[in-house]
């Protein structure tokens, strides 16, 4: 009937990724002479962002730095190197280490609605619908530490640690919400 | 020398006069003459002569209430727009420019960017600047470039007197006019040489649109009566200075714009004084020009000069300082071969946990594996602004800027201003 994936498209839209420069960073000298950096003295951090791929990075004195806005994990690690011969070149002893994909938010369309009601019943303590706080229900997979929300017009997004979980999580949600599927309304 | 001058020059004349004299005493002090002072003040003011020699230069418009004609942007080293909207009298042997629009009663005339001065206007002309400033030409005139520092003060009075010998040929008898940088104050002048356009522009300033209607109505009236030389009607809305010109005719709305100097007001106060006084004269004067020193390059909804093109020059020098390109690589080049070595060398010596996360994570190769960011300063340019903020504000990629107190350096000219908007998209 239906086959896990189908040939639905999980869109990845973000990878979060952090790794340490294992150097104190200033990061005064960071937001004078480095190009496109915003300078956020109140949290104590700078962001610079790349054009290439395009990512946004937050860079905090010790030299822990959050890279996000990447589409795949590949680019964010391409970046995040990017960004590390940035610093490197702005004279700091960097050394690009413990680079680790945090998150990753990917979405996917449904091509049938979904009564929410429904879903959540079947599903009971592991999906959560709260109409009044959050317009989709929200559907937790423990072992594979994603979780998804679900809409009813059948759009879902999926974040979890990797691209692969997402895409395992997308697979094992997929039977769930063919069972309580509604056509769209107009 | 310095008697040609725009807000700015006079901005920047000003403050050369306080540092000499504050600084007349030490220097005597010190035992040094006061020729050496001289000398230093005079090398100052040529070489910033020099550096904004184009920009003192200023244009004379003549209004003409019949006619909007729009001078080429070519003229000018800015890249205002050109907007005009011309009415051209029938009657009136009109240049062959290209008609851009026409409305019932205005048809639009933008000359063209190739065009050569001495440009024959034709009387009931109405010029805009681009900046909104009309000048009203009740008597045919021709517009000529003059070079910096030109007087023109001697030649409105004999305009006045051969045109109204020869008041019905038009273009070919028409005296060239130079059009002017701005110039002498008002005082300074002839009487004969009134500023008609100063009385007309003092309530203007205030953004008394309203109050220059009436005027430029009277003038209106008068041309259409009669191809005879007229008074030159000036109603020159205060604006800083641009190049272009568009006037729209008196019926139209007089766009005003705050003058940015206190000298504007003077001037144009007595400007408008005189205006009233001297109907009769043909107004070509410097006046203008003083007065186009007050156009303002941009509204206040205007993105112009923080638009595109400076766009991402004005984000990374304003908002971070000047960044020199060269420095940066040079820096690189040192740190990029020295780090990579000892990098490899201290991993050699760390732990088994460490050695594994960093040898795995580690190459961090001056170049090799890392490619260098692409696009490295793309516009490495000289365009800077030098400002106060009040908010700069960013929404994903777009930014808004809302500065204050600054001056801009763009394309080799100085602009000062006390308040500047602008968007940009990164």
């Amino acid at each position: 009937m239906d086959s896990s994936d189908e040939a639905l498209d999980i869109i990845v839209t973000n990878v979060v990724a952090t790794f340490r420069t294992r150097c104190h960073l200033n990061l005064r000298t960071i937001a004078l002479e480095g190009t496109n950096v915003i300078y956020k003295p109140e949290v104590g951090k700078v962001l610079m962002k790349l054009r290439k791929p395009k990512i946004t990075a937050s860079i905090w004195s010790s030299g822990k730095i959050i890279c996000t806005g990447a589409t795949s994990e590949d680019e964010a690690k391409l970046g995040a190197r990017r960004l590390a011969r940035c610093l490197q070149k702005l004279g700091f002893k960097v050394r690009f280490s413990a680079f680790r994909v945090v998150n990753v938010l990917a979405v996917c369309s449904m091509p049938f609605g979904v009564h929410l009601i429904d879903f959540t019943k079947n599903n009971r303590p592991i999906a959560s619908y709260e109409p009044e706080l959050h317009p989709a229900a929200t559907y937790r997979i423990k072992h594979l530490k994603a979780t998804i929300q679900v809409f009813s017009t059948g759009s879902i997004t999926v974040t979890g640690p990797n691209v692969q979980n997402v895409a395992t999580a997308v697979e094992q949600v997929y039977p769930l919400l063919f069972e309580c599927q509604k056509p769209l309304c107009k | 020398m310095l008697t040609n001058t725009g807000p700015v020059a006079k901005l920047y004349l000003s403050i050369i006069d306080d540092v000499i004299d504050s600084m007349r005493e030490l220097f005597l002090d010190e035992g040094l003459e006061d020729r050496v002072l001289d000398d230093l003040r005079h090398l100052w003011e040529s070489k910033m002569m020099q550096s904004k020699a184009m920009e003192d230069f200023r244009q004379n418009n003549i209004n003409s209430s019949n006619f909007v004609l729009q001078l080429p942007a070519s003229y000018n080293q800015s890249d205002q727009e050109l907007t005009a909207s011309v009415v051209i009298p029938a009657s009136q042997n009109v240049h062959s420019f290209p008609v851009k629009n026409s409305s019932e009663t205005l048809a639009t005339f933008s000359l063209p960017a190739a065009l050569a001065y001495p440009v024959q206007i034709p009387a009931g002309v109405t010029l805009q600047t681009a900046s909104g400033q009309l000048y009203k030409v009740n008597v045919p005139v021709v517009v000529t470039q003059a070079p910096a520092g030109q007087q023109p003060v001697s030649h409105p009075t004999q305009k006045v007197t051969e045109r109204r010998e020869a008041p019905a040929s038009h273009p070919a008898a028409v005296q060239p006019h130079p059009i002017l940088p701005h110039e002498v104050e008002p005082s300074s002048l002839p009487a004969s040489s009134v500023t008609q356009p100063k009385t007309s522009l003092a309530p203007s300033q205030e953004s008394c649109l309203p109050q220059l209607s009436p005027e430029p109505e009277g003038t209106l009236a008068e041309t259409e009566l009669s191809p005879q030389p007229e008074p030159v009607n000036l109603s020159m809305t205060a604006s800083p200075s641009t190049q272009l010109f568009n006037f729209q005719i008196s019926a139209e709305e007089v766009l005003t714009q705050t003058a940015q100097t206190r000298d504007v007001d003077d001037i144009l106060k007595q400007a408008i004084e005189e205006e009233r006084g001297k109907a009769e004269r043909l107004d070509l004067d410097y006046s203008y020009s003083v007065l186009s020193d007050i156009v303002q390059l941009d509204g206040p909804a205007d993105n112009s000069d923080l638009e595109e093109g400076d766009g991402v020059p004005l984000e990374e020098n304003d908002f971070l300082g000047i960044i020199n390109a060269e420095a940066i690589k040079a820096l690189q080049e040192g740190n990029g071969s020295s780090d990579g070595n000892s990098i490899s060398s201290s991993s050699d010596s760390e732990g088994a946990d460490d050695l594994a996360d960093v040898e795995e994570e580690d190459p961090l190769n001056s170049g090799d594996d890392v490619i260098e960011q692409d696009i490295p300063d793309l516009f490495d340019t000289d365009n800077v602004i030098v400002c106060q903020y009040d908010k700069i504000h960013r929404s994903k990629n777009r930014w808004k800027f809302h500065l204050k107190d600054g001056v801009m350096c763009y394309r080799g000219r100085d602009y000062v201003f006390s308040k500047a908007v602008g968007e940009a998209e990164w």
